[in-house]
Protein backbone atom coordinates (compact mmCIF):
# COMPACT_ATOMS: atom_id res chain seq x y z
CA UNK A 1 0.00 0.00 0.00
CA UNK A 2 2.74 2.60 0.78
CA UNK A 3 4.93 1.75 -1.82
CA UNK A 4 1.86 2.13 -4.43
CA UNK A 5 1.58 6.00 -5.25
CA UNK A 6 5.72 5.70 -5.89
CA UNK A 7 5.04 3.02 -7.81
CA UNK A 8 2.38 4.41 -9.56
CA UNK A 9 4.30 7.46 -10.72
CA UNK A 10 7.37 5.33 -11.59
CA UNK A 11 5.48 3.18 -13.63
CA UNK A 12 4.06 6.35 -15.63
CA UNK A 13 7.78 7.07 -16.09
CA UNK A 14 9.23 3.92 -16.84
CA UNK A 15 6.65 2.49 -19.10
CA UNK A 16 7.09 5.25 -21.73
CA UNK A 17 10.57 5.03 -21.58
CA UNK A 18 11.28 1.28 -21.81
CA UNK A 19 8.76 1.54 -24.49
CA UNK A 20 11.02 4.38 -26.39
CA UNK A 21 14.19 2.52 -25.44
CA UNK A 22 12.69 -0.71 -26.88
CA UNK A 23 12.00 1.58 -30.35
CA UNK A 24 16.39 1.24 -30.75
CA UNK A 25 16.43 -2.90 -30.82
CA UNK A 26 17.02 -3.17 -34.16
CA UNK A 27 20.28 -1.34 -34.13
CA UNK A 28 21.44 -2.85 -31.19
CA UNK A 29 20.29 -6.89 -32.14
CA UNK A 30 20.86 -9.40 -35.50
CA UNK A 31 17.45 -9.81 -37.23
CA UNK A 32 16.68 -13.19 -35.39
CA UNK A 33 16.80 -11.47 -32.63
CA UNK A 34 14.59 -8.19 -34.26
CA UNK A 35 11.87 -11.26 -34.87
CA UNK A 36 11.74 -12.47 -31.73
CA UNK A 37 11.20 -9.11 -30.32
CA UNK A 38 8.82 -8.79 -33.27
CA UNK A 39 6.94 -11.87 -31.51
CA UNK A 40 6.78 -10.85 -28.17
CA UNK A 41 4.69 -7.56 -29.27
CA UNK A 42 2.68 -9.62 -31.61
CA UNK A 43 1.88 -12.36 -28.36
CA UNK A 44 1.96 -9.26 -25.55
CA UNK A 45 -0.77 -7.50 -27.30
CA UNK A 46 -2.90 -10.75 -27.55
CA UNK A 47 -1.92 -11.79 -23.76
CA UNK A 48 -3.40 -8.24 -23.21
CA UNK A 49 -6.21 -9.14 -25.01
CA UNK A 50 -7.47 -12.07 -23.00
CA UNK A 51 -6.57 -9.83 -19.74
CA UNK A 52 -9.65 -7.70 -20.60
CA UNK A 53 -11.70 -10.48 -20.56
CA UNK A 54 -10.03 -12.82 -18.17
CA UNK A 55 -8.00 -10.51 -16.07
CA UNK A 56 -10.12 -7.56 -15.45
CA UNK A 57 -13.87 -9.19 -16.49
CA UNK A 58 -13.33 -12.46 -15.12
CA UNK A 59 -14.75 -14.42 -17.32
CA UNK A 60 -12.80 -17.72 -18.10
CA UNK A 61 -11.89 -17.81 -22.15
CA UNK A 62 -9.68 -20.48 -22.49
CA UNK A 63 -10.28 -20.52 -26.65
CA UNK A 64 -9.07 -16.89 -27.33
CA UNK A 65 -6.67 -18.38 -29.76
CA UNK A 66 -10.14 -18.34 -31.98
CA UNK A 67 -9.68 -14.72 -32.28
CA UNK A 68 -6.10 -14.49 -32.98
CA UNK A 69 -6.84 -17.08 -35.61
CA UNK A 70 -10.06 -14.95 -37.24
CA UNK A 71 -7.53 -12.02 -37.20
CA UNK A 72 -4.82 -13.87 -39.17
CA UNK A 73 -7.04 -15.52 -41.17
CA UNK A 74 -8.78 -12.53 -42.64
CA UNK A 75 -5.48 -10.89 -43.47
CA UNK A 76 -4.21 -13.55 -45.33
CA UNK A 77 -7.51 -14.73 -46.85
CA UNK A 78 -7.88 -10.84 -48.04
CA UNK A 79 -4.33 -10.39 -48.86
CA UNK A 80 -3.68 -13.33 -50.95
CA UNK A 81 -7.04 -13.62 -52.91
CA UNK A 82 -8.13 -10.18 -53.34
CA UNK A 83 -4.64 -8.25 -53.22
CA UNK A 84 -6.33 -5.96 -50.50
CA UNK A 85 -3.73 -4.26 -49.14
CA UNK A 86 -2.32 -5.60 -45.40
CA UNK A 87 -2.90 -2.42 -43.54
CA UNK A 88 -6.77 -2.08 -45.08
CA UNK A 89 -7.17 -5.29 -44.02
CA UNK A 90 -6.60 -4.75 -40.31
CA UNK A 91 -9.91 -2.38 -39.19
CA UNK A 92 -11.65 -6.04 -41.07
CA UNK A 93 -9.65 -8.01 -38.92
CA UNK A 94 -10.41 -6.35 -36.04
CA UNK A 95 -14.38 -5.55 -36.84
CA UNK A 96 -15.05 -9.90 -37.93
CA UNK A 97 -12.91 -10.81 -34.86
CA UNK A 98 -15.14 -8.42 -32.38
CA UNK A 99 -18.32 -10.00 -34.34
CA UNK A 100 -17.12 -13.39 -33.49
CA UNK A 101 -16.47 -12.84 -30.00
CA UNK A 102 -19.54 -10.84 -29.41
CA UNK A 103 -22.03 -13.34 -30.88
CA UNK A 104 -20.19 -16.61 -29.30
CA UNK A 105 -19.98 -15.12 -26.31
CA UNK A 106 -23.37 -13.65 -26.02
CA UNK A 107 -25.76 -17.22 -24.84
CA UNK A 108 -22.56 -18.05 -22.84
CA UNK A 109 -22.58 -14.89 -20.94
CA UNK A 110 -24.96 -16.03 -17.81
CA UNK A 111 -23.03 -18.95 -17.70
CA UNK A 112 -20.49 -19.52 -14.62
CA UNK A 113 -16.61 -19.97 -14.77
CA UNK A 114 -16.16 -23.48 -15.01
CA UNK A 115 -19.11 -24.12 -17.61
CA UNK A 116 -17.97 -20.51 -19.81
CA UNK A 117 -14.30 -22.13 -19.85
CA UNK A 118 -15.79 -25.70 -21.36
CA UNK A 119 -17.68 -23.80 -24.12
CA UNK A 120 -14.39 -21.55 -25.27
CA UNK A 121 -12.31 -24.66 -24.88
CA UNK A 122 -15.08 -26.07 -27.51
CA UNK A 123 -15.23 -23.04 -29.82
CA UNK A 124 -11.25 -23.45 -30.26
CA UNK A 125 -11.53 -27.17 -30.88
CA UNK A 126 -14.36 -26.28 -34.03
CA UNK A 127 -12.48 -23.30 -35.29
CA UNK A 128 -9.00 -25.40 -35.96
CA UNK A 129 -11.41 -28.08 -37.20
CA UNK A 130 -12.94 -25.47 -39.72
CA UNK A 131 -9.53 -24.19 -40.78
CA UNK A 132 -8.46 -27.61 -41.32
CA UNK A 133 -11.45 -28.62 -43.41
CA UNK A 134 -10.85 -25.63 -46.29
CA UNK A 135 -14.54 -24.86 -46.37
CA UNK A 136 -15.14 -22.92 -49.14
CA UNK A 137 -11.49 -23.90 -50.92
CA UNK A 138 -10.40 -20.75 -49.14
CA UNK A 139 -8.55 -21.65 -45.48
CA UNK A 140 -6.11 -23.75 -47.38
CA UNK A 141 -6.69 -26.44 -44.84
CA UNK A 142 -3.93 -28.26 -42.69
CA UNK A 143 -1.52 -26.65 -44.58
CA UNK A 144 -2.67 -23.10 -44.10
CA UNK A 145 -2.19 -19.78 -46.74
CA UNK A 146 1.05 -19.04 -47.76
CA UNK A 147 2.68 -15.49 -49.51
CA UNK A 148 0.74 -12.79 -47.48
CA UNK A 149 2.40 -9.94 -48.52
CA UNK A 150 3.93 -6.88 -46.72
CA UNK A 151 2.05 -3.79 -45.46
CA UNK A 152 3.18 -0.38 -46.72
CA UNK A 153 2.83 2.65 -45.53
CA UNK A 154 2.56 6.11 -47.58
CA UNK A 155 4.08 4.08 -50.33
CA UNK A 156 6.84 2.49 -48.25
CA UNK A 157 7.21 -1.39 -48.25
CA UNK A 158 7.78 -2.39 -44.76
CA UNK A 159 9.53 -5.73 -45.90
CA UNK A 160 12.58 -5.63 -43.62
CA UNK A 161 12.83 -7.50 -40.28
CA UNK A 162 13.10 -4.20 -38.42
CA UNK A 163 10.41 -1.98 -40.17
CA UNK A 164 7.84 -4.92 -39.67
CA UNK A 165 9.33 -5.20 -35.51
CA UNK A 166 9.06 -1.24 -36.00
CA UNK A 167 4.99 -1.87 -36.68
CA UNK A 168 4.34 -4.62 -33.96
CA UNK A 169 5.91 -2.24 -31.39
CA UNK A 170 3.96 0.82 -32.33
CA UNK A 171 0.57 -1.16 -32.29
CA UNK A 172 1.75 -2.73 -29.09
CA UNK A 173 2.60 1.02 -27.27
CA UNK A 174 -1.43 2.09 -28.94
CA UNK A 175 -2.46 -1.13 -27.24
CA UNK A 176 -0.78 -0.43 -24.12
CA UNK A 177 -2.50 3.34 -23.93
CA UNK A 178 -5.38 1.97 -24.70
CA UNK A 179 -5.28 -0.92 -21.60
CA UNK A 180 -4.20 2.09 -18.86
CA UNK A 181 -6.85 4.42 -20.14
CA UNK A 182 -9.36 1.03 -19.47
CA UNK A 183 -8.27 1.41 -16.16
CA UNK A 184 -9.16 4.98 -15.78
CA UNK A 185 -12.35 4.85 -16.77
CA UNK A 186 -16.34 4.02 -16.15
CA UNK A 187 -16.05 0.95 -18.76
CA UNK A 188 -13.06 -0.80 -17.36
CA UNK A 189 -14.48 0.05 -13.40
CA UNK A 190 -17.75 -1.93 -14.62
CA UNK A 191 -15.56 -5.15 -15.68
CA UNK A 192 -13.74 -5.50 -12.10
CA UNK A 193 -17.50 -5.07 -9.97
CA UNK A 194 -18.66 -7.57 -12.45
CA UNK A 195 -15.45 -9.90 -11.54
CA UNK A 196 -15.74 -8.66 -7.77
CA UNK A 197 -19.14 -8.82 -7.06
CA UNK A 198 -22.21 -9.63 -10.32
CA UNK A 199 -24.84 -8.85 -7.81
CA UNK A 200 -23.76 -6.23 -5.93
CA UNK A 201 -22.78 -4.74 -9.33
CA UNK A 202 -26.73 -5.05 -10.90
CA UNK A 203 -27.49 -3.32 -7.90
CA UNK A 204 -25.49 -0.24 -8.22
CA UNK A 205 -27.10 -0.32 -11.64
CA UNK A 206 -24.22 -2.40 -13.83
CA UNK A 207 -25.99 -4.08 -16.96
CA UNK A 208 -23.67 -7.41 -17.04
CA UNK A 209 -25.08 -8.70 -20.31
CA UNK A 210 -23.79 -5.58 -22.31
CA UNK A 211 -20.99 -4.65 -20.18
CA UNK A 212 -19.51 -8.48 -20.48
CA UNK A 213 -20.55 -8.76 -24.12
CA UNK A 214 -18.24 -5.24 -24.88
CA UNK A 215 -15.75 -6.84 -23.02
CA UNK A 216 -15.57 -10.30 -25.10
CA UNK A 217 -15.93 -8.12 -28.24
CA UNK A 218 -12.96 -5.63 -26.99
CA UNK A 219 -10.54 -8.42 -26.42
CA UNK A 220 -11.48 -10.08 -29.76
CA UNK A 221 -10.85 -6.97 -31.12
CA UNK A 222 -7.33 -6.62 -29.59
CA UNK A 223 -6.38 -10.16 -30.42
CA UNK A 224 -7.78 -10.12 -34.36
CA UNK A 225 -5.48 -7.14 -34.55
CA UNK A 226 -2.75 -8.91 -33.15
CA UNK A 227 -3.42 -11.69 -35.50
CA UNK A 228 -3.07 -9.64 -38.27
CA UNK A 229 0.79 -8.39 -36.86
CA UNK A 230 1.05 -12.36 -36.81
CA UNK A 231 -0.12 -13.33 -40.86
CA UNK A 232 2.44 -10.77 -41.81
CA UNK A 233 5.06 -11.83 -40.07
CA UNK A 234 4.87 -14.93 -40.44
CA UNK A 235 3.76 -14.80 -44.51
CA UNK A 236 1.92 -17.71 -43.50
CA UNK A 237 -0.97 -19.18 -41.33
CA UNK A 238 -1.99 -22.36 -40.91
CA UNK A 239 -4.51 -24.00 -37.89
CA UNK A 240 -1.80 -25.16 -36.37
CA UNK A 241 -0.41 -21.93 -34.88
CA UNK A 242 -4.07 -21.39 -33.54
CA UNK A 243 -4.71 -24.59 -31.47
CA UNK A 244 -6.50 -25.18 -27.93
CA UNK A 245 -2.72 -25.24 -26.54
CA UNK A 246 -2.26 -22.28 -27.60
CA UNK A 247 -5.54 -20.63 -25.82
CA UNK A 248 -4.40 -22.25 -22.44
CA UNK A 249 -0.75 -20.66 -22.80
CA UNK A 250 -2.67 -16.51 -23.25
CA UNK A 251 -4.69 -18.02 -20.13
CA UNK A 252 -1.51 -19.36 -18.28
CA UNK A 253 0.34 -15.97 -19.46
CA UNK A 254 -2.45 -13.82 -17.45
CA UNK A 255 -2.94 -15.84 -14.52
CA UNK A 256 0.66 -16.57 -13.76
CA UNK A 257 2.33 -12.67 -14.53
CA UNK A 258 -0.86 -11.09 -12.93
CA UNK A 259 -4.92 -10.63 -13.47
CA UNK A 260 -5.65 -7.21 -14.72
CA UNK A 261 -1.76 -6.07 -14.27
CA UNK A 262 -0.21 -4.50 -17.80
CA UNK A 263 3.34 -5.67 -16.15
CA UNK A 264 2.50 -8.55 -15.19
CA UNK A 265 0.73 -9.59 -18.40
CA UNK A 266 4.03 -8.37 -20.06
CA UNK A 267 6.55 -10.47 -18.09
CA UNK A 268 4.41 -13.37 -18.44
CA UNK A 269 4.76 -13.13 -22.05
CA UNK A 270 8.14 -12.59 -21.79
CA UNK A 271 8.39 -15.89 -19.72
CA UNK A 272 6.85 -17.74 -22.08
CA UNK A 273 7.60 -17.01 -25.56
CA UNK A 274 11.25 -15.05 -25.15
CA UNK A 275 13.08 -16.61 -22.47
CA UNK A 276 12.50 -20.27 -24.06
CA UNK A 277 14.59 -18.27 -27.22
CA UNK A 278 17.36 -17.56 -25.28
CA UNK A 279 17.94 -20.72 -23.93
CA UNK A 280 17.55 -22.65 -27.35
CA UNK A 281 18.62 -25.53 -26.80
CA UNK A 282 16.00 -25.95 -23.54
CA UNK A 283 12.71 -25.22 -26.33
CA UNK A 284 11.57 -28.12 -25.84
CA UNK A 285 11.66 -28.15 -22.42
CA UNK A 286 9.43 -25.17 -22.46
CA UNK A 287 6.16 -26.32 -21.38
CA UNK A 288 8.18 -28.24 -18.84
CA UNK A 289 9.78 -25.04 -17.54
CA UNK A 290 6.63 -22.92 -18.15
CA UNK A 291 4.52 -25.55 -15.98
CA UNK A 292 6.73 -26.11 -13.03
CA UNK A 293 6.86 -22.37 -12.91
CA UNK A 294 2.86 -22.15 -13.02
CA UNK A 295 2.70 -24.35 -10.16
CA UNK A 296 5.25 -22.78 -8.45
CA UNK A 297 3.62 -18.96 -8.77
CA UNK A 298 -0.32 -20.89 -7.99
CA UNK A 299 1.41 -21.83 -4.63
CA UNK A 300 3.75 -19.21 -3.74
CA UNK A 301 1.82 -16.20 -5.40
CA UNK A 302 -1.41 -17.00 -6.37
CA UNK A 303 -2.20 -13.18 -7.11
CA UNK A 304 0.60 -13.22 -9.57
CA UNK A 305 4.33 -12.18 -10.34
CA UNK A 306 3.53 -8.55 -10.71
CA UNK A 307 0.07 -8.35 -9.22
CA UNK A 308 -2.61 -5.73 -9.90
CA UNK A 309 -1.87 -2.23 -7.29
CA UNK A 310 -4.73 -0.78 -5.84
CA UNK A 311 -5.21 2.46 -6.86
CA UNK A 312 -4.90 4.99 -4.44
CA UNK A 313 -6.18 8.63 -4.45
CA UNK B 1 -48.30 12.28 0.37
CA UNK B 2 -47.58 9.95 -2.14
CA UNK B 3 -46.58 6.12 -2.20
CA UNK B 4 -42.94 6.15 -3.78
CA UNK B 5 -43.05 2.11 -3.32
CA UNK B 6 -46.35 -0.02 -3.15
CA UNK B 7 -46.33 -3.76 -2.84
CA UNK B 8 -49.70 -4.89 -4.05
CA UNK B 9 -50.71 -8.62 -2.68
CA UNK B 10 -47.29 -9.62 -3.23
CA UNK B 11 -46.08 -13.71 -3.23
CA UNK B 12 -43.88 -15.83 -3.70
CA UNK B 13 -42.83 -19.85 -2.90
CA UNK B 14 -39.79 -21.97 -2.92
CA UNK B 15 -40.34 -25.51 -3.78
CA UNK B 16 -43.76 -25.59 -2.45
CA UNK B 17 -42.75 -23.39 0.68
CA UNK B 18 -45.08 -19.88 0.31
CA UNK B 19 -42.32 -17.70 1.52
CA UNK B 20 -44.10 -14.31 1.35
CA UNK B 21 -47.70 -14.43 1.12
CA UNK B 22 -50.30 -11.66 -0.22
CA UNK B 23 -48.18 -9.51 1.39
CA UNK B 24 -49.28 -5.22 1.05
CA UNK B 25 -47.68 -2.06 2.31
CA UNK B 26 -46.86 1.17 0.93
CA UNK B 27 -43.07 3.61 1.70
CA UNK B 28 -44.10 7.30 1.52
CA UNK B 29 -41.35 10.08 0.19
CA UNK B 30 -39.65 11.56 3.08
CA UNK B 31 -40.48 8.69 5.62
CA UNK B 32 -38.39 5.54 7.64
CA UNK B 33 -40.68 2.08 7.12
CA UNK B 34 -39.20 -0.17 9.33
CA UNK B 35 -40.30 -4.04 7.99
CA UNK B 36 -39.29 -6.38 11.02
CA UNK B 37 -39.93 -9.98 11.50
CA UNK B 38 -38.16 -12.99 13.05
CA UNK B 39 -35.51 -14.47 11.69
CA UNK B 40 -36.78 -16.49 8.59
CA UNK B 41 -39.91 -14.23 8.54
CA UNK B 42 -39.55 -13.76 4.69
CA UNK B 43 -38.09 -10.26 5.53
CA UNK B 44 -35.09 -9.99 3.32
CA UNK B 45 -37.44 -12.22 0.65
CA UNK B 46 -39.12 -9.42 0.60
CA UNK B 47 -36.39 -6.90 -0.33
CA UNK B 48 -35.16 -9.09 -3.01
CA UNK B 49 -38.56 -9.26 -4.87
CA UNK B 50 -38.49 -5.51 -4.82
CA UNK B 51 -34.96 -5.11 -5.90
CA UNK B 52 -35.59 -7.56 -8.92
CA UNK B 53 -33.04 -10.60 -7.60
CA UNK B 54 -36.27 -12.54 -7.46
CA UNK B 55 -39.14 -12.39 -9.63
CA UNK B 56 -42.97 -12.27 -7.70
CA UNK B 57 -45.07 -15.33 -8.60
CA UNK B 58 -48.32 -12.82 -7.30
CA UNK B 59 -48.75 -9.60 -6.59
CA UNK B 60 -47.74 -6.02 -7.75
CA UNK B 61 -44.66 -3.50 -7.16
CA UNK B 62 -45.36 0.05 -8.06
CA UNK B 63 -42.64 2.89 -8.14
CA UNK B 64 -44.31 6.11 -8.42
CA UNK B 65 -47.11 4.53 -9.59
CA UNK B 66 -45.56 2.47 -12.33
CA UNK B 67 -45.34 -1.22 -12.14
CA UNK B 68 -41.99 -2.65 -11.95
CA UNK B 69 -42.44 -6.22 -10.80
CA UNK B 70 -39.71 -8.53 -11.88
CA UNK B 71 -37.60 -5.70 -13.17
CA UNK B 72 -34.05 -6.21 -13.88
CA UNK B 73 -31.75 -5.22 -10.92
CA UNK B 74 -29.64 -2.28 -13.16
CA UNK B 75 -33.15 -0.87 -14.12
CA UNK B 76 -34.14 -0.78 -10.98
CA UNK B 77 -31.39 1.31 -9.62
CA UNK B 78 -31.65 3.41 -12.31
CA UNK B 79 -35.18 3.83 -11.41
CA UNK B 80 -32.94 5.87 -7.69
CA UNK B 81 -34.11 2.40 -5.44
CA UNK B 82 -30.47 1.10 -4.00
CA UNK B 83 -29.87 -1.24 -1.51
CA UNK B 84 -27.21 -2.97 1.18
CA UNK B 85 -26.88 -6.25 1.83
CA UNK B 86 -27.52 -8.01 5.10
CA UNK B 87 -24.14 -9.71 4.56
CA UNK B 88 -22.26 -7.08 3.45
CA UNK B 89 -20.93 -6.62 0.03
CA UNK B 90 -18.26 -4.43 -0.84
CA UNK B 91 -15.95 -5.38 -3.65
CA UNK B 92 -12.94 -6.98 -1.56
CA UNK B 93 -10.10 -5.90 -3.67
CA UNK B 94 -10.98 -2.32 -4.08
CA UNK B 95 -10.02 0.73 -1.63
CA UNK B 96 -12.80 2.37 0.39
CA UNK B 97 -13.10 5.30 -2.16
CA UNK B 98 -13.12 2.66 -5.27
CA UNK B 99 -15.96 1.29 -3.20
CA UNK B 100 -18.13 4.32 -2.97
CA UNK B 101 -16.92 5.41 -6.31
CA UNK B 102 -18.62 2.68 -7.82
CA UNK B 103 -21.98 3.66 -6.55
CA UNK B 104 -21.71 6.66 -9.24
CA UNK B 105 -21.39 4.02 -12.20
CA UNK B 106 -25.01 5.20 -13.43
CA UNK B 107 -24.20 9.01 -13.43
CA UNK B 108 -21.07 8.44 -15.63
CA UNK B 109 -22.34 9.68 -18.77
CA UNK B 110 -18.94 8.94 -21.03
CA UNK B 111 -19.38 5.93 -23.90
CA UNK B 112 -16.35 3.44 -23.49
CA UNK B 113 -14.88 4.44 -26.61
CA UNK B 114 -14.40 7.72 -25.17
CA UNK B 115 -13.14 6.10 -21.77
CA UNK B 116 -10.56 3.46 -24.01
CA UNK B 117 -9.32 6.83 -26.06
CA UNK B 118 -9.30 9.17 -22.66
CA UNK B 119 -10.96 11.86 -24.48
CA UNK B 120 -11.07 15.51 -22.26
CA UNK B 121 -14.73 15.05 -21.60
CA UNK B 122 -14.72 11.44 -20.05
CA UNK B 123 -11.21 12.94 -18.08
CA UNK B 124 -13.28 16.37 -16.91
CA UNK B 125 -16.20 13.55 -15.77
CA UNK B 126 -13.71 11.25 -14.14
CA UNK B 127 -12.55 14.37 -11.69
CA UNK B 128 -16.37 15.21 -11.04
CA UNK B 129 -16.97 12.06 -9.97
CA UNK B 130 -14.02 11.69 -8.00
CA UNK B 131 -15.15 14.88 -6.40
CA UNK B 132 -18.60 14.10 -5.68
CA UNK B 133 -17.41 10.77 -4.09
CA UNK B 134 -14.83 12.55 -1.79
CA UNK B 135 -17.45 14.39 -0.57
CA UNK B 136 -19.78 11.86 0.58
CA UNK B 137 -17.02 10.22 2.01
CA UNK B 138 -16.90 13.62 3.83
CA UNK B 139 -20.17 13.61 4.74
CA UNK B 140 -20.18 9.90 6.27
CA UNK B 141 -16.89 10.37 7.83
CA UNK B 142 -15.00 8.24 5.74
CA UNK B 143 -12.03 10.50 4.53
CA UNK B 144 -9.69 9.31 7.03
CA UNK B 145 -9.93 5.61 5.45
CA UNK B 146 -10.38 6.74 1.54
CA UNK B 147 -7.35 4.49 0.17
CA UNK B 148 -7.52 1.59 3.16
CA UNK B 149 -8.96 -1.86 1.61
CA UNK B 150 -12.25 -1.84 1.84
CA UNK B 151 -12.82 -5.52 3.80
CA UNK B 152 -9.59 -4.25 6.28
CA UNK B 153 -11.72 -1.98 8.12
CA UNK B 154 -14.43 -3.10 11.29
CA UNK B 155 -17.79 -4.37 10.27
CA UNK B 156 -19.43 -0.67 11.23
CA UNK B 157 -16.99 0.86 9.17
CA UNK B 158 -18.08 -1.46 6.34
CA UNK B 159 -21.44 -0.52 6.80
CA UNK B 160 -20.72 2.83 6.61
CA UNK B 161 -19.12 2.65 3.20
CA UNK B 162 -21.87 0.35 2.20
CA UNK B 163 -24.33 2.78 3.03
CA UNK B 164 -21.99 5.46 1.53
CA UNK B 165 -22.14 3.33 -1.69
CA UNK B 166 -25.48 3.71 -1.80
CA UNK B 167 -25.64 7.29 -1.03
CA UNK B 168 -23.22 7.72 -4.02
CA UNK B 169 -26.09 7.02 -6.50
CA UNK B 170 -28.26 9.98 -5.73
CA UNK B 171 -31.05 7.01 -4.50
CA UNK B 172 -34.80 8.39 -3.73
CA UNK B 173 -35.07 5.38 -1.80
CA UNK B 174 -33.05 2.77 -0.08
CA UNK B 175 -33.06 -0.24 1.50
CA UNK B 176 -31.74 -1.43 4.26
CA UNK B 177 -31.69 -5.14 4.93
CA UNK B 178 -30.38 -5.47 8.37
CA UNK B 179 -28.54 -2.53 8.91
CA UNK B 180 -27.48 -3.55 12.65
CA UNK B 181 -26.40 -7.02 11.87
CA UNK B 182 -22.89 -7.87 13.99
CA UNK B 183 -22.54 -4.12 15.19
CA UNK B 184 -21.95 -3.20 18.94
CA UNK B 185 -24.17 -0.78 20.55
CA UNK B 186 -21.81 1.74 20.30
CA UNK B 187 -22.13 1.04 16.49
CA UNK B 188 -25.57 0.28 16.34
CA UNK B 189 -25.98 4.19 17.88
CA UNK B 190 -23.94 5.67 15.55
CA UNK B 191 -25.63 3.85 12.40
CA UNK B 192 -29.02 5.12 13.70
CA UNK B 193 -27.47 8.90 13.25
CA UNK B 194 -26.04 8.12 10.32
CA UNK B 195 -30.11 6.84 8.75
CA UNK B 196 -31.55 10.14 10.69
CA UNK B 197 -28.65 12.26 8.44
CA UNK B 198 -29.41 10.49 5.42
CA UNK B 199 -33.29 11.00 5.90
CA UNK B 200 -32.34 14.75 6.02
CA UNK B 201 -31.20 15.00 2.53
CA UNK B 202 -34.72 14.05 1.60
CA UNK B 203 -33.73 10.75 0.44
CA UNK B 204 -37.32 7.50 1.97
CA UNK B 205 -35.76 4.45 3.86
CA UNK B 206 -37.11 1.28 4.23
CA UNK B 207 -35.10 -0.67 6.69
CA UNK B 208 -35.79 -4.55 7.00
CA UNK B 209 -34.10 -5.39 10.96
CA UNK B 210 -34.96 -8.09 13.47
CA UNK B 211 -33.11 -5.84 15.93
CA UNK B 212 -36.43 -3.89 17.83
CA UNK B 213 -34.49 -1.34 19.38
CA UNK B 214 -33.04 0.46 15.93
CA UNK B 215 -36.55 -0.18 14.26
CA UNK B 216 -38.54 1.09 17.22
CA UNK B 217 -36.28 4.40 17.47
CA UNK B 218 -35.95 5.60 14.13
CA UNK B 219 -39.14 4.04 12.43
CA UNK B 220 -41.88 6.50 11.55
CA UNK B 221 -43.95 3.29 10.04
CA UNK B 222 -43.73 -0.33 11.12
CA UNK B 223 -44.86 -3.23 9.17
CA UNK B 224 -44.36 -6.36 11.13
CA UNK B 225 -44.21 -9.84 8.83
CA UNK B 226 -44.25 -13.57 10.47
CA UNK B 227 -44.11 -16.76 8.09
CA UNK B 228 -44.37 -14.30 4.78
CA UNK B 229 -47.67 -12.31 5.73
CA UNK B 230 -48.00 -8.97 7.16
CA UNK B 231 -49.16 -9.65 11.03
CA UNK B 232 -49.41 -5.84 12.26
CA UNK B 233 -49.00 -2.39 10.61
CA UNK B 234 -48.67 1.29 12.61
CA UNK B 235 -46.11 3.48 13.95
CA UNK B 236 -43.94 1.99 16.72
CA UNK B 237 -46.24 2.49 19.87
CA UNK B 238 -49.49 0.68 18.02
CA UNK B 239 -47.20 -2.26 16.71
CA UNK B 240 -45.26 -2.20 19.78
CA UNK B 241 -48.60 -2.42 21.99
CA UNK B 242 -50.31 -5.35 19.52
CA UNK B 243 -51.75 -8.19 21.28
CA UNK B 244 -50.51 -10.17 17.87
CA UNK B 245 -47.08 -9.24 17.60
CA UNK B 246 -46.24 -9.20 20.92
CA UNK B 247 -47.86 -13.45 20.90
CA UNK B 248 -46.44 -14.22 17.80
CA UNK B 249 -43.41 -12.61 17.27
CA UNK B 250 -41.63 -11.08 20.54
CA UNK B 251 -42.40 -14.41 22.65
CA UNK B 252 -42.59 -13.50 26.51
CA UNK B 253 -39.19 -12.35 27.16
CA UNK B 254 -38.83 -10.28 24.12
CA UNK B 255 -42.34 -8.63 24.90
CA UNK B 256 -40.89 -7.81 28.60
CA UNK B 257 -37.84 -6.50 26.77
CA UNK B 258 -39.47 -4.14 24.81
CA UNK B 259 -42.17 -2.82 26.98
CA UNK B 260 -39.34 -1.76 29.69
Amino acid sequence: MRGAPLGGATGAVAGPVIWAAGLALPFALDSSWVSIAAFFAIYAITALSEDVILGRAGMFDMGHAVYFGIGAYVTAILNTTLNVPILLTLPLAMLLAAAAGALLSAPLIRLRGDYLLVATIGFNAIFVLAMQNDPGGITGGSDGITGIGVPSLFGLQLESQSAMFWLDWVVLGAVLLVMRNLDRCEFGRALRYLKQDELAAGTLGVDARAVKTLAFALGAALAGLAGTLFAVQLSTVSPSSFVFTESVTLFAIVIVGGQGSIPGVLLGTALMFVVPQIFRGLAEYRYFVFGIAMVAVMVLRPQGLLPRRRAVT
Amino acid sequence: MSALLELQGVGISFGGLRAVDDLSFSVTEGQIVGLIGPNGAGKTTVFNMITGVYRPKTGRVLWQGREITGAKPARIARLGLRRTFQTIRLFAEMSVFENVRAGCHLAARQHWWEGLLGLPGQRREEAELAARTHEILRRLDLDGVADAPATSLPYGVQRRVELARTLAGQPKLIILDEPAAGLNDAESAALNETIFMIRETGVTILLVEHDMNVVMRVSDHVVVINFGRKIAEGDAAAVRADPAVIEAYLGREDAEEVAA
